[in-house]
């Protein structure tokens, strides 16, 4: 699955990863540097980045046939939803979110201490910044599809829509949001 | 794929480690159902051990379901929730009748996609709950198991003694 020689989408990654460890870490190759990145800035903390880190693709890889192709073959929103989720949920609970790396035994194969942070509000300012960048109608669709994993009519239930307006919404944000991710960007 | 630092190069060598292990582990065949069906009648049997919450969500009833939200959450209390089914023991949708409270929850109408544990009348977690409006109002719970998958609680969590609502 992993060769070397073929560039294969995101997409076909998680498509892979159900059954194939590799295909999963080349995914974790692709995204490692830009997630710790994003908890770095939020955090200020290298010893929680680590962790949300290991925690965002220890729930991703838990989760990973949850994720659909809706944003031309990258997992960078998906993924990003997942770090989101992590970090706010860690903030919101006063602690660290490893429920995810616990159920993997991920921490007990490092050579780690844990961090010892607090999570405080201030870790979640600009957490949205790239949600907040779209337009509402886009920013509330993506946030329902991706983050909250509802199905269309869920979605189209929340904005007072049609199933087929919020698929067009959801569809219009992903794009936006796949441009801005894009490696050539900057990283979010 | 981009160059990684030295700690994240070893922490991807330790995720793929125990990704290959979580499928090797998904891959050994479930149980033959009797012997499943002897281990669920001796939960039920023995009264005190936290499982017995959770062999138990067969039995909930909606409004047992509905009960078992304003245990779970204190800014969940007195706001007077039903619930209808959607699948049978296992996913219901819920209403509540007032607005969450501000008691260590998130701030009014930024309810949406939070995610709560229920706790059943034996003070035990049995399931969790994820808010599908901004109001808090509107919710779609999970008991057992499923809330588990829905990764609204964690494996250990389920069945914990939950004594009085959490916080936060």
């Amino acid at each position: 699955m992993t060769s070397s020689a073929v560039t294969h989408t995101d997409a076909a990654l998680m498509a892979a990863a159900r059954t194939d460890p590799d295909a999963f870490r080349e995914l974790y190759g692709r995204y490692a540097e830009r997630v710790h990145g994003y908890f770095v800035r939020r955090t200020r903390d290298d010893a929680a980045a680590f962790d949300l880190t290991a925690e965002t693709f220890a729930q991703a890889w838990l989760v990973r046939a949850r994720f659909r192709d809706e944003a031309g073959g990258s997992a960078a929103p998906w993924l990003f939803g997942i770090a989101r989720n992590a970090l706010l949920m860690s903030v919101r609970r006063g602690a660290i979110e490893r429920r995810a790396t616990e159920r993997l035994g991920l921490m007990g194969r490092l050579d780690h201490a844990p961090a010892t942070a607090a999570p405080d509000e201030t870790w979640a300012d600009g957490a949205d910044e790239l949600l907040e960048s779209l337009p509402e109608s886009q920013r509330e669709a993506v946030r329902l599809r991706v983050i909250e994993d509802l199905d269309y009519d869920r979605v189209a239930d929340a904005l007072g829509t049609t199933p087929s307006a919020a698929r067009v919404r959801v569809h219009r944000g992903l794009e936006a949001l796949r441009h801005r991710l894009s490696p050539s960007k900057e990283t979010p | 794929m981009t160059d990684l630092s030295p700690s994240l190069q070893h922490l991807g060598d330790a995720l793929h480690r125990a990704t290959t292990r979580d499928l090797r582990r998904a891959e050994v065949p479930p149980r033959p159902r009797r012997r499943r069906r002897m281990v669920v009648a001796l939960a039920v049997a023995v009264v005190g051990i936290p499982g017995v919450a959770v062999a138990a969500n067969a039995l909930l009833s909606p409004s047992e379901v509905a009960q078992s939200i304003p245990q779970g959450t204190l800014a969940l209390l007195d706001t007077h929730p039903t619930c209808t089914t959607v699948t049978e023991a296992v996913e219901y949708d819920c209403t509540l009748h007032a607005a969450p409270s501000d008691q260590g929850g998130p701030l009014a109408g930024q309810w949406m996609g939070t995610v709560e544990p229920t706790v059943d009348a034996s003070k035990h977690v049995n399931g969790g709950c994820r808010s599908l409006n901004a109001a808090g109002t509107h919710w779609r719970c999970y008991i057992g198991q499923a809330a588990v998958r829905q990764r609204i609680i964690g494996a250990g969590f389920l069945g914990q003694y939950a004594p009085g609502p959490g916080v936060g």
